[in-house]
């Protein structure tokens, strides 16, 4: 088998000129007056329910509100009373097939396109992906307008592991025809928390 | 004077209907892209700014390999290297029947596809399940990819929904894209539970943080991770960029040049295994690109990002399809990466092209896709795969264009040739009457009519 000296060593020795790095800071990036109007937009255009002006003790009525059938709500935040099952001391990821409902909270939202940042929290992220639908929370006040200011504000914890999500799971595979549903969450309610 | 590419686009071509089909799908997304584009003023500068990142990370190339790799495997990530796709395959093969896996859940990597990755670990044993919906559906029809983002775009829903019948027992004769997803969903949920491993491609790898990051808009690259127990991460050396602030470039261009969306569903950061898990494995594969990287009119090539809007604005790709090129991904960028490849093997897809360069004023990272094909096309001849007719034609007109006496003999007796009966002008050895009408010439050939 190849070695990484192997490898790096043939691109030394075909690489021509070595070019400089580009200034990016002087790149004249969109910003919005109002970035959570922005999101809203963003996050309503990618498939996503929005719930303004709430607090986190009213996770259970919105969840109730929202998915009056669902059953198996999977969080591991303390506010979600009604959660059946906590993500963070199941056995195996596996077990959270069948989830209705999962509830995570992003840290940040980006305008430009209504996507939130998730670094993992709980042991099994599969949470994220594995139920049905997805309620989401984030500050209404922790928005940025665009990936320039996003990729500074990412923040990781020992689990190495984060995601944007910008709605719910879709594809256009078959013919071109968009289709809310793919293998991940069928359906996300973004909750704005008032500060 | 066939190419190897114009057989086939004829025989595409049969089907007029579904070539308008073909045409205005793919023309749908470069449309979707243009009013991406058109909506973040600052388009063009990040459009210069991703080239000029990748001009500098593939100039430093060696640095930022060996910074990623040792990111990585500080983050406890085990890091392999393939020279070519056997030894790829080899590894692959290796870690999964290290971790005892019989069966693996994979997302979309046109790496995989380049390597020839699923026959060779399905010949030895290892169950491979494709699972983007697309990759899916053409791994049940045993087709490849016609397309590098949106690869079974070229079947209809009538054929996704025959395959569905036959292959997930849907209901018959419902054909409806909504319900032949939802029972797609419910088939790859099984696969994803059952998996002993789990695979993906990696649209980005950072060096600074040893990230493998992975944009979809399905999630099935997040399924395909976060429930087995074994994750492996497949990346050509050249998708290492160095940062985040580079990141965030090159994510704000990817999904508006591919599909017109401001951004993928799924961004996500590998960075290690999940608590529990086996330890996660990353394989950089050079299989080529490193010598690419000396050769001066192509080495741009690489600063690729995947993305497809040059073939959905390629006129020749839309009119022909993913069948029509030889290389297994298609439009401009196939046909560069083709000749990369083995020009001998794939110099007959040289001739897709109308040099119209619309191609390359879409690319993200600004290839000069066109005019490396042009280049490539100067090389024919000395491959021996000039085609002789054209050869001869070339010569001819050299002599005329040469020779004035000639050249004015030859434009003013042009116009007889309009009073010749029409079986000896418009037939099979006159290349320019098939698809055209035969042109009338003048009596008087233009030059002669300015210098009157």
């Amino acid at each position: 088998m190849s070695t990484s000296n192997d490898i790096i060593g043939k691109c030394r020795k075909n690489i021509r000129q070595r070019l400089p790095r580009p200034c990016l800071s002087d790149i004249d990036a969109t910003v919005y007056t109002d970035p959570l109007e922005e999101f809203i937009i963003q996050a309503t255009a990618a498939g996503c329910r929005i719930v303004k002006d709430r607090k986190k003790e009213d996770l259970d009525s919105i969840i109730k509100e929202c998915y009056p059938d669902a059953k198996v709500i999977a969080s591991a935040l303390p506010e979600v009373k009604s959660a059946t099952v906590n993500p963070d001391n199941i056995k195996k990821a596996q077990d959270l097939n069948g989830t209705d409902v999962g509830v995570i909270e992003g840290k940040f939202g980006v305008a430009e396109n209504g996507a939130i940042w998730f670094p993992q929290e709980v042991k099994e992220r599969a949470v994220d992906f594995i139920s049905e639908n997805i309620v989401a929370l984030i500050d209404e006040d922790e928005i940025v307008s665009n990936m320039h200011q996003a990729y500074q504000k990412v923040t990781f914890n020992d689990y190495g592991y984060g995601v944007f999500i910008a709605g719910p799971s879709k594809t256009a595979d078959i013919a071109q025809v968009l289709v809310m549903g793919a293998q991940a969450a069928r359906s996300m309610t973004i909750v704005l928390l008032k500060s | 004077m066939s190419t190897s590419h114009s057989k086939l686009a004829k025989k595409f071509l049969e089907n007029q209907q579904y070539a308008d089909w073909h045409d205005s799908t793919f023309w749908g997304l470069r449309v979707k892209r243009d009013k991406m584009a058109a909506a973040v003023p600052e388009w063009e500068q990040l459009r210069e700014k991703a080239s000029q990142i990748k001009r500098h990370t593939l100039t430093n190339l060696d640095i930022y390999l060996q910074k990623f790799a040792d990111a990585a495997e500080k983050n406890g990530v085990e890091v392999h290297w393939a020279k070519d796709a056997e030894e790829f395959n080899e590894i692959v093969y290796g870690i999964l029947k290290d971790n005892n896996a019989k069966k693996m859940v994979k997302s979309k990597s046109m790496l995989t596809e380049e390597c020839d990755m699923n026959p060779y670990l399905e010949a030895r044993g290892i169950e491979v399940v494709e699972t983007d919906l697309g990759e899916r559906i053409l791994q049940l029809a045993h087709q490849r990819p016609s397309h590098i983002v949106v690869p079974a775009t070229h079947l209809t829903h009538d054929d996704v929904g025959e395959l569905f019948e036959k292959e997930l027992n849907t209901k018959k004769g419902d054909h409806d894209p909504t319900y032949l997803t939802y029972e797609a969903r419910l088939s790859l949920r099984d696969e994803f539970l059952t998996a002993d491993a789990g695979m993906t491609g990696a649209n980005f790898g950072i060096a600074e943080t040893g990230d493998i990051v992975v944009c979809t808009n399905e999630g099935n690259a997040d399924m395909s991770t976060s429930v087995p127990d074994l994750q492996i991460a497949a990346i050509g050396l050249e998708k290492i960029i160095p940062d985040y602030e580079c990141l965030a470039v090159f994510v704000r261009l990817l999904a508006r040049s591919a599909t017109g969306q401001p951004s993928t569903t799924y961004t996500s950061h590998f960075r290690k295994a999940r608590p529990g898990a086996k330890k996660m494995h990353i394989v950089i594969v050079d299989n080529g690109r490193s010598e690419w990287l000396a050769d001066e009119d192509h080495w741009e090539t690489l600063k690729c990002m995947r993305c497809g809007a040059c073939m959905n604005s390629c006129p020749v790709y839309r009119w022909s399809g993913g069948y029509s090129y030889s290389f297994f991904i298609p439009g401009p960028l196939g046909i560069n990466l083709g000749m990369l490849h083995d020009p001998k093997k794939y110099s007959g897809n040289v001739s897709a092209c109308t040099l119209c360069l619309g191609c390359q004023n879409v690319c993200p990272v600004k290839i000069n896709l066109g005019e490396q094909i042009y280049k490539w096309r100067q090389t024919l001849d000395g491959l021996g795969v000039a085609n002789p007719e054209k050869k001869m034609i070339c010569k001819a007109m050299d002599y005329v264009f040469d020779n004035k006496s000639v050249y004015n003999t030859a434009t003013s007796c042009a116009h007889i040739v309009n009073n010749l009966p029409s079986f000896m002008v418009n037939n099979g050895l006159n290349p320019w009457a098939y698809a055209h009408k035969m042109m009338k010439f003048p009596k008087k050939p233009f030059h002669k009519d300015m210098e009157d």
